[in-house]
């Protein structure tokens, strides 16, 4: 059924629909609607679950990778701030391969402190062996939050859904939650395979020195490009069940020949769609990077096929270099045929607004020479003649 | 190489592949140790070894261990001034074992009971042995013979075996009924042949020649000489005759005063017998009370609660006194003039009594009756006592000069000049004989030091109060009737339940509780060989060894 | 000849449970391996433990090898609390039977790993935490915690001309705990192990969250002989120092009497962290006094002095009984 639904309230309402039987989270804007539905449908006898209020983000991921390893499906959800509390328990969760799923809320992060959304959080620990997929609507976020568990299980590693803060968290859509049988069809009963029991016991969390951990990493690391198949099952499985195609790497709209291409990460694509239809012009393909890991290095290369100019637009920075992922898309186009110019700008840090102009000052930007990474939203009226006023 | 799993985990038992016994530098290593008990004992017992099977609940095994060392319990449980409890480790936690009267009760429920003694069947081909004297000396020895496969003769002057037991201990100390028990039963395993002297029924020519070996225990019967600068009253009376005659008769002349002179066992009992009479009795001795660091050259060899009950009795106890002067009217004495004596240790093992002078005072009283000690009687023996007429003897008893002559009790020189020490030359003597008898040679006796006390962790026991036994009270002690009451079945087990198991393994799980590595294994086995250490995995830590209660365990270096 | 004994065998059939096997790599005489013994032997096999990173973890679990018969989770070092609560909540979840126990060391009891005890504590958690409590960062070598005792010398907080040891106190951790107002929490000691083990069963007996804190001597990093470490442990009690309480709803309901109360340079002198406490300097005597002082707070705040040497106290005590039945 079709309703109007908060992003949160979606999210938090698939959630209960995955029967997860611990959760737990700690509040954090712009987290806090998600869990908050949560504690309501629990309260409400409408979701039955061990939900754990904690006292830090780092409990959370401790209180889940505990329950997870003691046989339960679990869910946490947080941003900005709290992700980088938890990321030392992130790392380990992954480390263990012990499927979880979190929910990040997008959010900049501090300092200067910030509210609004960007995906510095997300990108910060893009390195901790997590599954990241990135949500461009609030249908996506509910899709894809049911695809998670089912791909976290089969694959023994957490998921992270990505979901930009405010932006679709706290806005209300038109989207379709499905129904307690499809979900469960879709999804069933799960026994984690190194299950913490006392029939069988087994230690889990060993000590792995320089002799073994290289493989322990290696493992891991194949583990985790392996995913891309059961995220493009989880897809496909999903899609025969709702009857909504969701793209399970990159979503790709455009005409074929066009040779201007846009790749983004989130909501922004939502906005470059309706650029695009707003501004007409020359034919521009527009990329949607759901899954940033595993990193879709062939998906990518057959969605840029033919493209001369590709737009990374960036919603987080890492100083000092390039756009962060521009120089993992510049990275896999290495050695494509005939790949195109990657052009990398940053916009909507901490909360921008991203209005639909950004989407003809980027076709625009592209005609002449431009520092490897800019914001393309920057107001130099704000900065000294040293920082570069104009 | 082990292949890497999910998330590197590992499975249970794994770390059994991994031998930490390789970092070890010491290993722990069960030892027993002799308790101060045993190093105490003159008749050799390990009370540790049978108070432990006490505790245990094994009565019976605990009266066999202590059999197979002394024969004769119910009555060294009585009589004997037990050094045991004087050396026993318990004594400086909190009070000693009362070891004596375990023993006492051991001794007595196995009359009770009818326990038969342990021994062996004879084979046919036994030889026989000669042993002189039936008394704790001459008994022992007989016994352990038996025990060791020999036939035993013993020949004694008396028509009843016991020696001294049964002509000189009051049965106040030793009820009859107790001594006959016990002694009728040990002698049902000997042969004995009565009123048969040395040197007068027969020969020790007759005896070398027709005997494997013979062993001579006559004991001391002969009253040493003695008087006051040459003086002597012309009605003295030496204190061992008279106790003899009480013991067999009841009577004593009438005394109405006396001083007793000595400081041993027969001038306690002397002095008890007299007070029983109605007497006022003192007693004087150079020495000075026993007491734990008291050499023992120095203090009476009356044991301390002997003393204690004799003074209770009414008896005056003039230690570290002398006699200075007799006073007598004509022949008779009319009283003594003591004086303060110091025994200062002059050169090698030798004291001297030196008197002080202005320190004289005057006792009036009727009688003296010395009680200095007696010699042996040589009738028989002559050609082979030393100068001070004793048996000069090795360690093992041995005669000089005679492969199958031995001797002991208290005819040997330097003997403890108590029954278990008697009870333990006997012992050595059978030991000795058996071994000569055998061809085999003796292994030199090298006992182990016992342990110290501070070789004991007393962390694991708590204080309790020793078990006292009833004693009648004075005004009620009568002639015959025993004082001491002894304890009843559970006091005996209460009391064994305290017993420090001083370098005894007692089984306590203590090394099995506190090893880091579970590198002790427990078994069914008996205590001492009830834990095995698995060295696939002991570090060497060294804590079972520092945590054992009682020392059972060493750290032997492992470095060499 | 006796036959040779089959280890194998006669291992499987201890009459006690092994959760912890040898094999593992604790140093000689290490109290936290002992401790953890002991800790399992008295829960048994029906529970699942969380371990906060720390020698524990380090010695049992060097991969592919565990020490663990029971099921093991080491996650992170801060976390040890979070992780059993998981572990309940997800058992809760499940209906199943089984206990949870977390098991950390001071460090990750007192310092880091504190706001996820209090979290747990606070949420009502049916977990038992232990904190092996070593005084130090042992594994990192001797580092101070918050539990390092006051004047004690570790790596960071050295003795020199301008120190002498550590300058704050040992955090009373079990008064903290006790603010939370838990059902059950007590103290206990490596020297005492009938009483430790007591005092597990009873804290898995309750419903809701329990804390146990164990002392637990570390050779190295206290610097005495491995042989000592019960010696030390039991000094620590009988100083007055180390005081073994029980507290039920934060009220004190039982502390084991000292029989023969020791002057606190009894326990100190064993150990080579508190050796610049007897040189010749009047600080270093003042530093002794000071401890001297806090043992007798101790000691009067919780009633430990004993009524009479007899054995009224023998319930804690750990009385050895011929035959290996000791008391608790």
């Amino acid at each position: 059924m079709r309703q109007a639904l908060e992003g949160s309230q979606a999210i938090a309402r698939a959630v209960a629909l995955c029967r997860p039987q611990v959760v737990a989270a700690y509040p954090i804007t712009p987290q806090t609607h998600i869990v908050e539905n949560i504690a309501k449908l629990v309260a409400d006898a409408q979701f039955q679950c061990e939900f754990v209020s904690v006292e830090s983000e780092f409990s959370a991921a401790s209180v889940v990778l505990g329950a997870a390893c003691a046989g339960s499906r679990a869910y946490t959800a947080s941003a900005s701030q709290g992700i980088m509390l938890m990321s030392e328990v992130l790392y380990n969760i992954a480390g263990l391969r012990v499927p979880v799923v979190l929910t990040c809320a997008n959010r900049a992060v501090s300092a200067p402190i910030n509210i609004w959304n960007d995906q510095q959080d997300s990108m910060a620990v893009r390195d901790a062996g997590w599954l990241q997929l990135y949500c461009a609507d609030n249908q996506e976020a509910v899709d894809t939050t049911i695809q998670a568990f089912r791909i976290a299980e089969r694959c023994e590693l957490p998921v992270m859904v990505c979901v930009d803060g405010f932006t679709l968290t706290h806005t209300l859509e038109p989207l379709e939650l499905p129904s307690q049988e499809a979900v469960d069809a879709f999804l069933p009963p799960y026994a984690f395979s190194r299950t913490l029991d006392p029939r069988a016991p087994l230690s889990l969390g060993t000590l792995v020195g320089p002799d073994h951990f290289t493989e322990t990493r290696y493992l891991h690391h194949q583990a985790v490009l392996d995913a891309e198949k059961e995220i493009i099952a989880a897809a496909r499985d999903w899609s025969s069940l709702s009857g909504r195609m969701s793209a399970p790497l990159i979503r790709v709209d455009g005409p074929p020949g066009a040779r201007i291409g846009i790749l983004t990460l989130g909501s922004v694509f939502g906005t470059l769609l309706d650029a695009r239809e707003h501004f007409g012009g020359e034919p521009v393909r527009l990329l949607h990077l759901r899954a940033f890991r595993p990193f879709p290095v062939e998906a990518l290369r057959a969605a840029t096929k033919g493209l001369s100019d590709l737009i990374v637009l960036e919603r987080a920075i890492s100083p000092g270099a390039d756009g962060i992922v521009a120089a993992e898309v510049r990275s896999a186009l290495m050695g494509a045929d005939s790949p195109p110019r990657v052009h990398n700008f940053a916009a909507g840090l901490g909360g921008r607004d991203v209005p639909l102009a950004v989407y003809a000052r980027l076709l625009e930007a592209i005609g002449t020479p431009q520092p490897r990474m800019s914001p393309i939203d920057l107001d130099r009226s704000q900065l000294s003649a040293a920082a570069g006023a104009p | 190489m082990p292949i890497m799993t999910p998330g590197a985990v590992a499975y249970p038992g794994t770390s059994l592949t991994f031998k930490t016994g390789g970092w070890r530098t010491a290993r722990p290593v069960h030892r027993w140790v002799p308790a101060p008990c045993h190093a105490g004992c003159p008749a050799g017992e390990d009370p540790c070894g049978y108070v432990g099977l006490v505790a245990e609940g094994d009565i019976k095994g605990a009266w066999e261990r202590l059999v197979a060392i002394n024969p004769l319990p119910a009555v060294t449980g009585r009589v004997c001034d037990h050094p045991c409890e004087g050396s026993c480790h318990r004594g400086a936690y909190d009070s000693p074992i009362a070891i004596h009267n375990v023993e006492r009760w051991l001794g007595d429920e196995a009359a009770r009971a009818a326990w038969a003694y342990p021994l062996p069947l004879l084979p046919a081909e036994a030889k026989t042995v000669a042993v002189v004297g039936a008394g704790p000396a001459g008994l022992s020895c007989a016994y352990h013979l038996r025990r060791l496969g020999i036939r035993a003769m013993v020949i004694d002057r008396l028509p009843l075996a016991g020696g001294t037991l049964r002509t000189a201990l009051p049965s106040y100390r030793l009820p009859r009924e107790v001594l006959d028990r016990e002694v009728e039963r040990l002698m049902a395993t000997v042969n004995f042949l009565p009123h048969t002297s040395l040197g007068r029924d027969v020969t020790l020519e007759e005896l070398t020649r027709e005997y494997a070996a013979v062993f001579l225990a006559p004991g001391r019967q002969q009253p040493r000489a003695w008087d006051v600068d040459g003086r002597v009253p012309r009605d003295l009376h030496a204190a061992l005759p008279l106790l003899e005659a009480w013991v067999a008769f009841g009577k004593v002349p009438e005394i109405h005063s006396a001083v007793i002179v000595g400081g041993g066992n027969s001038a306690i009992d002397m002095a008890r017998v007299l007070a029983r009479t109605g007497a006022k009795v003192h007693l004087v001795t150079h020495d000075v009370r026993p007491a734990p660091g008291v050499p023992r050259d120095l203090a009476m060899k009356a044991a301390p609660r002997d003393i204690r009950q004799a003074e209770e009795e009414g008896v005056t106890v003039h230690v570290e006194h002398a006699i200075h002067h007799l006073i007598l009217r004509g022949e008779k004495v009319v009283g003594v003039e003591l004086v303060r004596v110091k025994k200062l240790a002059r050169d090698e093992g030798h004291y001297e009594i030196v008197p002080f002078e202005g320190t004289e005072t005057v006792l009036h009283v009727d009688q003296v009756i010395p009680a200095v000690g007696q010699t042996v009687a040589p009738e028989g023996m002559e050609s082979l006592l030393a100068a001070r007429g004793f048996f000069a003897v090795d360690g093992t008893g041995r005669v000089p000069g005679h492969d199958a002559l031995f001797a002991g009790g208290d005819a040997r020189a330097g003997a403890w000049g108590t029954v278990s020490g008697a009870v333990g030359d006997g012992r050595r003597a059978a030991l000795a004989i058996e071994a000569h008898l055998s061809g085999k040679a003796q292994e030199p006796a090298r006992d182990a030091e016992p342990i110290t006390f501070s070789g004991l962790n007393l962390n694991y026991f708590e204080h309790a109060a020793r078990a006292e036994e009833i004693v009648l009270p004075p005004d009620r002690r009568l002639a015959l009737e025993e004082i001491a009451a002894g304890l009843s079945g559970p006091e005996v087990a209460l009391e064994a339940v305290r017993c420090l198991s001083c370098g005894t393994c007692m089984a306590c799980d203590n090394c099995w509780t506190v090893c880091p590595d579970q590198a002790v294994l427990k078994m069914h086995a008996p205590a001492g060989m009830r834990y095995l250490t698995d060295y696939d995995y002991c570090k060497g830590c060294g804590l079972c060894a520092h945590e054992c209660p009682v020392g059972f365990i060493a750290m032997v270096d492992e470095t060499s | 000849m006796t036959p040779p004994v089959d280890f194998q065998l006669l291992r499987a059939q201890q009459p006690r449970f092994q959760g912890l096997d040898p094999g593992h790599r604790a140093c000689q005489g290490c109290g936290q391996a002992l401790a953890a013994r002991l800790t399992l032997e008295a829960a048994g096999p029906d529970i699942l433990l969380a371990n906060a990173t720390g020698c524990l973890e380090v010695f049992t679990t060097a991969w592919p090898e565990s020490a663990w018969r029971v099921p093991y989770l080491h996650s992170v070092f801060a976390n040890a609390a979070a992780v059993a609560a998981g572990m309940e909540a997800a058992l809760k979840a499940q209906g199943k039977d089984v206990k949870v126990i977390a098991l950390a060391g001071d460090g990750g009891t007192f310092d880091i790993g504190f706001q996820a005890l209090s979290g747990m504590l606070e949420r009502g958690h049916d977990v038992l935490f232990v904190c092996y409590d070593n005084e130090a960062y042992m594994n990192t070598g001797v580092q101070r915690s918050g539990s390092t005792p006051h004047a004690a010398a570790t790596t960071t907080s050295p003795a020199g001309v301008a120190r002498m040891g550590k300058r704050h106190l040992k955090k009373d951790i079990l008064a903290i705990i006790a603010a939370h107002h838990i059902p059950y929490g007590a103290t206990a000691s490596v020297a005492y192990p009938a009483d430790l083990r007591k005092k597990v069963r009873r804290a898995l007996q309750v419903d809701g969250p329990s804390f146990l804190q164990v002392h637990s001597p570390c050779p190295l990093g206290w610097g005495h002989g491995s042989e000592l470490s019960i010696e030390v442990a039991r000094l620590a009690v009988q100083t007055g120092l180390f005081p073994l309480i029980e507290l039920e709803r934060g009220a004190l309901i039982g502390a084991m009497p000292i029989r023969q109360i020791h002057p606190v340079t009894a326990y100190l002198k064993l150990q080579s962290r508190f050796r610049h406490l007897f040189a010749d300097d009047p600080r270093a005597r003042e530093e002794l006094a000071h401890l001297q002082a806090l043992a007798d707070h101790n000691i009067e705040t919780y009633g430990l002095h004993a009524e009479s040497p007899d054995g009224l106290d023998s319930e804690g005590a750990d009385t050895v009984r011929r035959g290996g039945l000791r008391s608790a």
